[in-house]
């Protein structure tokens, strides 16, 4: 199997260079082109969650480790890996879907499909690269190409929001490009594994830290952490609807948070002082995300806020696990943190993106993004109005919907591990999301229509409403993941690669302590 | 066994209601009749679950179809270990009663929802809260009950149709309180766990000596309050009463809500807790603050539906008293308050929604005399009325005589709210007085007088209206009727363990006696009739009331208590919302948001300079 693992670059990449071409020739090719590569891609990587216990190696080029150190480029899939793939494909999947009725309002839509293409490669790539320097370079291509895509519209309000965006992205770039050259300067080595250990020969000191902080600024802020999501707000709702979905759904997750857990958890050493911070960040994040989308009456902006707090739940859980494996607590309850942190980011790749496309629906009928125009959509627009209701209850944590469960093992994870704060700020975010959902409901679906056009309103499009219903349903499907044997099978293998630290490093390097 | 009771009251109702979403809305009395029909079928082994003996197990969720080892064996048997049940006299209990609500419910709601007040899917929603009512009483795991119980907030929210753009903030409201109140669950479920007890029901003996215990308790009572109504989290009650069509308002807020947040109430206070001092006292003060301030809001409504919302409120006072006692008196008195205030509350808002229904009218200045083109509608308000008053003979009466009995038992024990028995006494019987009072407001604005011209031709005898609030009411006879000699001995001694009968109160012997005196009255009145009387002009409020105009002016009747210059100023801070712990809670949270709004001023330069001050602040900290 592992001779395939490349397919998840290639594939996307070669279609990213077919559809222009072939595009000047036959105008419908990345229409047909990119639905079924992506749906082709979520079906490979679902079925990676069979060989769980393995961790593949793929040497690109063929070259080989000489003398155990690694020469070449390798591609890594393990557990998280897994589960990084198949977010970022179901969700690729289901938002190329909806583009196919979406991007009719668009012109020059094969361009669209192209820059689509290069961003699932890039996350792709992020995701499985086991190379330090790789890692930045198919970073860049995946976050360029959203740069791009957030200026899709070109009208003013898009221009300004993606050029803020690169602005800000360039200076997260160019702090992790720093920090991956002193690591060089450092370890003399660009492979994870190999810096893993060479830095737990040397020790921790000085520059190590330094790093880390380089880090956690330049991949905090493409996972959008306060204080580095000052772009999101504005760049998530330009985007058109797919991609705001892809944006929030999955590339911050795959370049920003997975990036923090890989190199956090993998390649430096734990220690107790930068586990806090990051429980910290994220707790910062979660807390004052929420506030901030409260107050919005932009319906895309209200998500784009809500995503900075929903992602402050991932990475508190994930953080918790890191204290705690820091100070040698009980591993169950890191288990346990780092499994409610891993939970949320799948659940919010679901109803984060359903949310977005659930948003396109509405400015697809009504014409405005902003709540107070809209009203009264309900009776016409049941599927919309359906799938929303579900991916609000679903982000609010109201069973039976996924969120939540993995909001109840973070809660119950930080009351057992002692951070009774975190557990009640954790509570209050909740109701407070639940708060500004029930506003959306309120003046999106309830009341009055208050849209021109509101006697010729009716549901979306074929496309857009299947690709809805279908996260729809995963909303309400993966609450099943809380059941033993499912965790098992899907997120287990996640938690495992991410609390045997040193796992990665000996399997990849064949070095142990 | 397979399929037992359990099965069929919990999965039935989901089921149907699941399926029904499949029907168009064109149909919607054929949803009706189904739902009456599953409704009915659930009632009937809700009674044979009531005859059988106490069991706890878990839920057998089927996996034998499959193969031992296969992928749905291993989820079902995985699935299962979470499906705990626990039956026993008061769970039973509550579900028999939920059944019949539901079955009653439905029945009113297939003639009274006209297609302008309906919810969307009104009938699944209605179904599937049903089951999950019974599945939250009967589930034995803290984690299936919080499942349970958090579907319900979602179908409450889902029965009220947010057509206009109050009643869509009613329904917002209403599902933000119950959804934070869930969440604080959460929080006490998680505390319950980090204390080292199994998450069984059941099993649970927590003492309320340390810090963390409290906390629970707290977390967990304020989900039992937020869904029962009672203060500080009630305010969504009055809102809901007075949006949402009334048989929404009666199935939930007045009957299954209250049902199941005071069956968990009694389950945190008698069995999963053991209440120290100051938890009683505060139980007792909420308890009683609920009663008056209930009360006191209900007597200035105008609109009668919203003061039926208050009283909903009023009610849930006594019961709280009741099971903050902790004696077998006062948990007798708070269930059998329960049940009865079920009974009545939900004939009550019944009847309010016929009334809105034929009238169209939503203030009781509005009505008047209705009682003779609504007979049976009339006779049930009136049996209702009665019974919510405490006047004997009725159910009411019966179970707040326990209740008192149970405060005056309380009051020879040692503790600080022991000493305290007075002041809950004479709060509890107040409160019983006032309700009195703004329920003699509501039967004269709306059904005494002459009746009004423009409802002379209102023909209120349709079966499906009426039939619902007679048997309500007959219920509600026999419950009082029969109290001492066959409701308590038989129903609620074995719930509630047995205790000595206080004083010579004895129901049958008093209702014959009433009885008697009722019709020697009337005997009086034959033989007198046209003898020794003059007709005059009615006075009401000082002024002559004018035949012409019918009804009475009811609205007006208690305005002077506004007289008082604090009184007033208190009723006006209610009518802002001041005290709304949502409203509190709303603008605070918008404050913030406004403030940290203000620091995003979309300038690129002050965005890279947070970046920049973050990554220095870190470094700093650190290096």
């Amino acid at each position: 199997m592992k001779e395939w693992i490349p397919l998840f670059v290639v594939l996307p990449l070669a279609g990213a260079f077919i559809i222009p071409v072939a595009g000047s020739v036959w105008k419908s090719t990345g229409r047909v082109v990119t639905p079924l590569l992506m749906l082709f891609l979520t079906v490979f990587s679902l079925l990676f969650f069979s060989f769980k216990p393995q961790v593949m190696v793929y040497y690109v080029g063929g070259w080989e480790p000489i003398d155990g150190i690694p020469v070449g480029i390798h591609f890594v899939v393990d557990g998280l890996s897994v589960l990084m793939l198949a977010i970022i494909n179901v969700i690729a999947f289901a938002a190329s879907f909806y583009s196919l009725s979406y991007m009719h309002r668009f012109t020059g839509d094969r361009y669209f499909y192209t820059l689509f293409c290069l961003m699932v490669a890039g996350m792709n790539g992020v995701v499985i690269t086991g190379d330090l320097f790789n890692l930045f370079v198919f970073l860049e291509i995946a976050v360029i190409s959203s740069y791009a895509l957030v200026a899709f519209g070109i009208e003013k309000a898009e221009l300004e929001a993606s050029f803020k965006y690169q602005v800000l992205g360039g200076v997260a770039s160019l702090l992790i490009l720093l920090g991956i050259a002193v690591i060089y300067w450092q370890t003399q080595t660009l492979n994870l594994a190999d810096i893993s250990v060479v830095l737990q020969e040397a020790g921790n000191h000085k520059t190590l830290v330094f790093v880390q902080m380089l880090f956690i600024a330049g991949f905090g802020l493409k996972a959008a952490m306060i204080p580095f999501h000052a772009w999101l707000p504005d760049a998530h709702p330009s985007a058109p609807a797919p991609i705001s979905a892809m944006l929030s759904g999955v590339l911050i997750k795959a370049v920003g948070v997975y990036s923090i857990m890989r190199l956090f958890f993998n390649m430096f050493a734990i220690s107790y002082e930068i586990s806090m911070l990051i429980v910290i960040i994220g707790t910062v994040s979660m807390v004052g995300g929420v506030f901030l989308a409260i107050g919005q009456w932009d319906f895309k902006r209200l998500l784009a806020y809500h995503s900075i707090s929903q992602m402050g739940y991932v990475v508190v859980g994930i953080g918790m696990g890191m204290v705690i494996l820091s100070v040698n607590g009980d591993q169950r309850i890191a288990t346990l943190a780092i499994t409610g942190g891993l939970f949320h980011m799948v659940n919010h790749a679901i109803f984060k993106s359903l949310l977005f496309l659930n948003s396109g629906a509405l400015e697809y009928r009504t014409g405005t993004r902003m709540l107070r125009e809209m009203g009264g959509v309900a009776d016409q627009m049941p599927i919309t109005s359906a799938s929303t209701l579900s991916a609000s209850m679903a982000i609010s944590g109201i069973p039976p919907f996924n969120g939540f469960f993995s909001k109840l093992l973070i809660i119950i994870a930080a009351v057992a591990g002692g951070f009774y704060l975190i557990a009640v700020l954790a509570v209050v975010v909740s109701f407070i999301t639940l708060a500004s959902f029930m506003k959306a409901h309120r003046y999106a679906f309830s009341g009055i229509p208050k849209f021109k056009g509101k006697n010729m309103l009716k549901e979306v499009p074929f496309t857009m409403g299947l690709s809805m219903v279908f996260l729809a349903s995963m909303c309400l499907g993966l609450s099943l993941l809380v059941i033993p044997f499912l965790r098992d099978l899907v997120l287990a293998p996640a938690v495992d690669a991410l609390m045997n630290m040193l796992h990665y490093s000996q399997h990849i390097h064949g070095y142990t302590l | 066994m397979f399929m037992s009771e359990l099965h069929i009251v919990i999965f039935l109702p989901v089921i149907a209601g699941i399926l029904l979403f499949l029907l168009p809305e064109r149909v919607f009395t054929l949803k009706g009749v189904l739902s009456v029909l599953v409704a009915a079928v659930c009632l009937i082994f809700s009674f044979i679950l009531y005859f059988e003996t106490a069991a706890t197990g878990t839920l057998n969720l089927g996996k034998e179809f499959f193969k031992d080892g296969s992928l749905l064996n291993t989820l079902l048997k995985q699935t299962e270990s979470f499906a705990a049940m626990h039956t026993d006299n008061l769970s039973k209990l509550i579900v028999l009663f939920v059944g019949l609500f539901t079955l009653i419910v439905s029945v009113y709601s297939t003639g009274y929802l006209f297609p302008k007040i309906r919810p969307r899917h009104y009938f699944s929603y209605f179904l599937i809260t049903a089951g999950c009512a019974n599945g939250a009483v009967l589930a034995d795991h803290m984690l299936l009950f919080i499942f349970f119980w958090g579907i319900m907030g979602l179908t409450l929210y889902k029965l009220i149709k947010g057509h206009t753009s109050i009643s869509a903030s009613t329904a917002k409201k209403t599902f933000i309180m119950i959804g934070a109140s869930d969440g604080i669950m959460i929080l006490g479920i998680a505390v319950i766990m980090h204390l080292g007890f199994p998450l069984s029901i059941s099993a649970m003996d927590i003492h309320t000596g340390s810090f963390a215990g409290v906390a629970a308790f707290l977390c967990l009572a304020a989900g039992a309050f937020t869904k029962a109504g009672a203060f500080p989290f009630h305010t969504w009650v009055p809102d809901y009463a007075s949006y949402a069509p009334a048989s929404s308002s009666a199935f939930l807020p007045a009957s299954l809500d209250k049902l199941l947040g005071i069956y968990f109430l009694a389950r945190l206070c008698n069995s999963m807790f053991v209440l120290n001092d100051w938890l009683t006292l505060l139980m007792l003060f909420a308890g009683v603050g609920t009663i008056i301030i209930g009360v006191m809001m209900a007597l200035m409504q105008k609109d009668y539906k919203r003061l039926l919302g208050y009283h909903a409120v009023s009610q849930v006072g006594y019961m709280v008293t009741g099971f903050a006692l902790g004696t077998p008196l006062g948990i007798a008195g708070g269930l059998f308050h329960l049940i009865n205030n079920a009974l009545y509350k939900s004939g009550l808002f019944l009847a309010a929604g016929h009334v809105e229904r034929l009238t169209g009218r939503h203030t009781i200045d509005d009505l008047g005399g209705l009682s003779k083109v609504m007979p049976v509608t009339f006779f049930s308000v009136f049996v209702f009325s009665l019974a919510i008053s405490g006047v004997p003979p009725l159910n009411g009466f019966a179970s707040k005589w326990l209740i008192y009995q149970g405060i005056i038992e309380f009051g020879e024990g040692p503790g600080l709210a022991n000493q305290l028995w007075v002041v809950w006494l004479a709060l509890a019987i107040i409160g019983s007085a006032l309700t009195l009072a703004s329920f003699i407001k509501f039967i004269s604005g709306i059904f005494l007088g002459h009746t009004k011209s423009i409802y002379r031709s209102v023909r209120g005898k349709d079966m499906l209206y009426c039939l619902p609030q007679a048997v309500l009411a007959i219920i509600c006879i026999i419950f009082g009727v029969f109290a001492s000699n066959w409701v308590i001995p038989g129903i609620i001694q074995k719930v509630s363990g047995d205790f000595a009968y206080p004083g010579i109160w004895e129901s049958s012997t008093v209702s014959v006696l009433v009885m008697i005196s009722i019709f020697a009255g009337l005997t009086i009145y034959w033989l007198m009739r046209g003898r020794g009387f003059r007709v005059d002009k009615a006075f009401v409020l000082g002024e002559t009331q004018d035949h012409k105009t019918g009804g009475y002016p009811s609205g007006e009747y208690y305005k002077t208590i506004t007289g008082n210059q604090v009184i007033r100023m208190i009723y006006r801070g209610a009518e802002k919302k001041y005290f709304d712990i949502y409203d509190i809670a709303r603008e605070t949270v918008l404050g913030i948001s406004k403030r940290l709004s203000w620091l995003h001023s979309g300038i690129l330069p002050v965005y890279l300079i947070w970046i920049i001050a973050g990554l220095l602040v870190m470094l700093i900290i650190f290096m």
